[in-house]
């Protein structure tokens, strides 16, 4: 398995708004190894949530290459790309996007439902996960019985409930007040500790610089 | 995953009771309207039959016509002849009748006047309220006995046990004939009851009534086993080689009722057809609604996606859920067409045999109304773009 457990070689991402076509991502190559806690950083606009959908394999890039742990996923088709997301990626928004209908055990088990576990072995992982992020006493709660920073625990456990290599958040702490968004940042610090790969995307500096490494994007290359 | 996909729809379902409610009606009338049909199609067909039945359904009558009286083809002989000749007959009977005026002191009706050998009780299965059917000694010994339909019994004897007692029978002069049976009433259907008839031994209608040797007409009574049908087809083809089709009439119950089974059958199939089209269009109310459904949830199947969720995964969420929409709506169409067949049966004074063909039929369509209107809104959520459906407002 490569050191490098995500990389962007050369990768640019178009879009076509009517008459003009927009680089998102204008040739950019970075690698981000195993164990990192890295921000991508940089003002509306500047690419950053590109980035981080072309990371996160909810997009592909227009030109380039990205490998998730070593795997090429340019020419991959949408089941596939499903599975990586599935297999490699956990992603935490700063809207928490739990599933409204369900409680908060069966949101963290949607994940391994997709990933084809029993039932049995999904609802022990489930609740490991549940009690990782301190709420394994909320798990029958629906979304709306939950604070924000709850709802976010429970969006982190959904995230790392099927063990991916890599922790991807877009502004986890937007949607939250100071101090409870500091003890989101403290809950990745942990996760981070633990040897997972964390990425924040954030457009707030401050907040940036509590990760170990800085990427700063502007017009869809990374600033040095 | 099916299973959870089934409690997801039923928490949409819950979470849109109305809509719901309103959409599942076009298939649930549907279903009502293709279940009653057949039903109550099936009902009368069978009481068309049953009534049929009580004719024989197991008897084929042979009337000779008028011009063949003197051909001397149609004679005693010819029960014997018609029994080897043709397979599958049981006994023939050789009949006489004739409309006559019967008396009792004072009172005086009309009935036929039937001439019949001593077997044609047990042949026929004839019941008795009293009394029973003349004995073959009668019949050899010319002796004057009858036997009374129900309704001649009730004319003549209204208060009183018949049985026993003498009703005058004139033909050129008036003869007594002692009643030994009365016969049970049976539904005056197709005219094939035995109420308003009068039943004496063969040959004491002969030397009575009568002065040739040709028979009126002959009961054939089909052997165990055998289709009367084909019977009374074979018999057809063997008259038509002797006599020609214009020699004879052929009248058989059992011909009678695969006629009217078939009428009812074609036109309840009918029926049945127009009222699937409504199932079609209840179809499109699916349809609508699951559009309605994708557009709403388009933010939750961008999340579903995320977490890693394959366009297949999220096209079978949405059939799963128009397929329990359908399967939901078939069960209480069955519910509802059932409950309509049994007011009309009840109705009607039918008796009221439920198609389990039509559920199964009804249901089979439904749940293909529901992967046939489901797939193209399954499909359509299976194929938005993650990025687009996860900012959906």
């Amino acid at each position: 398995m490569s050191d490098h457990v995500i990389a962007l070689r050369n990768v640019s991402r178009y879009y076509v708004m009517g008459e003009f076509i927009v680089k998102a991502l204008d040739g950019v190559s970075v690698s981000i190894k195993r164990g990192e806690f890295t921000s991508i950083m940089g003002p509306s606009g500047s690419g950053k949530s590109t980035m981080m959908n072309l990371i996160g394999c909810l997009d592909t890039p227009t030109d380039g290459q990205i490998l998730i742990d070593g795997e090429d996923t340019s020419g991959m088709n949408e089941a596939e790309l499903a599975f990586i997301r599935n297999q490699k990626v956990g992603f935490v928004f700063q809207q928490f996007n739990l599933l409204g209908k369900l409680t908060a055990l069966e949101n963290v088990v949607t994940p391994l439902l997709y990933a084809g576990y029993r039932p049995r072995e999904r609802r022990r992982m489930a609740i490991n996960a549940l009690e990782r992020v301190g709420l394994a006493d909320r798990m029958y709660h629906r979304p709306n019985e939950l604070s924000g920073g709850q709802k976010q625990r429970v969006a982190i456990a959904r995230a790392l409930v099927n063990n991916p290599s890599i922790l991807l958040a877009d502004e986890p702490t937007g949607a939250l007040d100071t101090r409870t968004g500091n003890q989101i940042m403290e809950l990745f610090d942990e996760i981070n500790s633990e040897g997972r790969t964390v990425i924040l995307v954030t457009h707030d500096r401050e907040l940036g610089l509590k990760a170990k490494r800085q990427i700063y994007l502007r017009d869809g290359k990374i600033e040095v | 995953m099916v299973i959870e996909n089934i409690k997801l729809a039923f928490n949409a379902m819950r979470g849109n009771k109305m809509r719901t409610a309103l959409s599942l009606l076009g298939i649930v009338i549907g279903v009502a309207s293709v279940v009653a049909i057949l039903t109550i199609g099936d009902s009368a067909s069978q009481s068309i039959k049953d009534a049929i039945a009580i004719g024989g359904l197991d008897m084929v009558t042979i009337y000779p016509s008028p011009g063949q009286r003197n051909t001397g083809i149609f004679n005693e002989e010819f029960a014997s002849m018609l029994r080897r000749d043709v397979e599958g007959i049981d006994v023939v009977l050789p009949q006489n009748s004739s409309m006559g005026r019967i008396r009792v002191s004072q009172e005086a009706t009309d009935a036929s006047v039937v001439g019949v050998l001593s077997d044609y009780g047990d042949a026929l299965n004839l019941e008795y309220t009293q009394g029973s059917f003349f004995d073959a000694m009668d019949n050899i010994n010319r002796r004057q006995v009858a036997v009374l339909g129900s309704s001649v019994a009730e004319e003549l004897f209204p208060e009183q046990e018949a049985v026993g007692r003498y009703i005058s029978l004139f033909r050129n002069q008036a003869k007594n004939y002692l009643v030994v049976g009365v016969l049970k009433s049976k539904d005056p259907t197709f005219n094939l009851s035995y109420d308003d008839s009068v039943f004496i031994p063969y040959n004491t209608y002969s030397q009575r009534f009568i002065r040739t040797t040709n028979v009126g007409a002959f009961v054939v009574k089909v052997t165990d086993g055998f289709d009367t049908i084909a019977v009374s087809d074979r018999i057809t083809e063997y008259l038509d080689d002797i006599v020609g089709t214009d020699g004879y009439m052929l009248f058989s119950p059992a011909t009678l009722a695969e006629m009217a089974d078939q009428i009812t059958g074609t036109f309840s199939t009918f029926l049945a057809l127009i009222a699937a089209i409504s199932l079609l269009v209840g179809g499109i109310g699916i349809m609508n609604i699951m559009l309605v459904s994708v557009a709403e949830r388009t933010r939750e199947i961008g999340v579903r996606k995320a977490i890693g969720a394959s366009p297949s995964v999220i096209r079978g969420q949405f059939l799963i859920e128009a397929l329990t929409l359908t399967i939901l709506g078939g069960f209480l169409g069955i519910v509802l067409g059932s409950l309509l067949s049994f007011a009309v049966t009840n109705l009607m004074d039918w008796s009221l045999h439920l198609s389990y063909a039509s559920f199964i039929l009804a249901l089979g369509f439904s749940m293909f109304v529901g992967v046939f209107f489901g797939w193209y809104p399954a499909v359509k959520a299976s194929k938005l773009d993650p990025i687009d459906a996860l900012n959906y407002e």
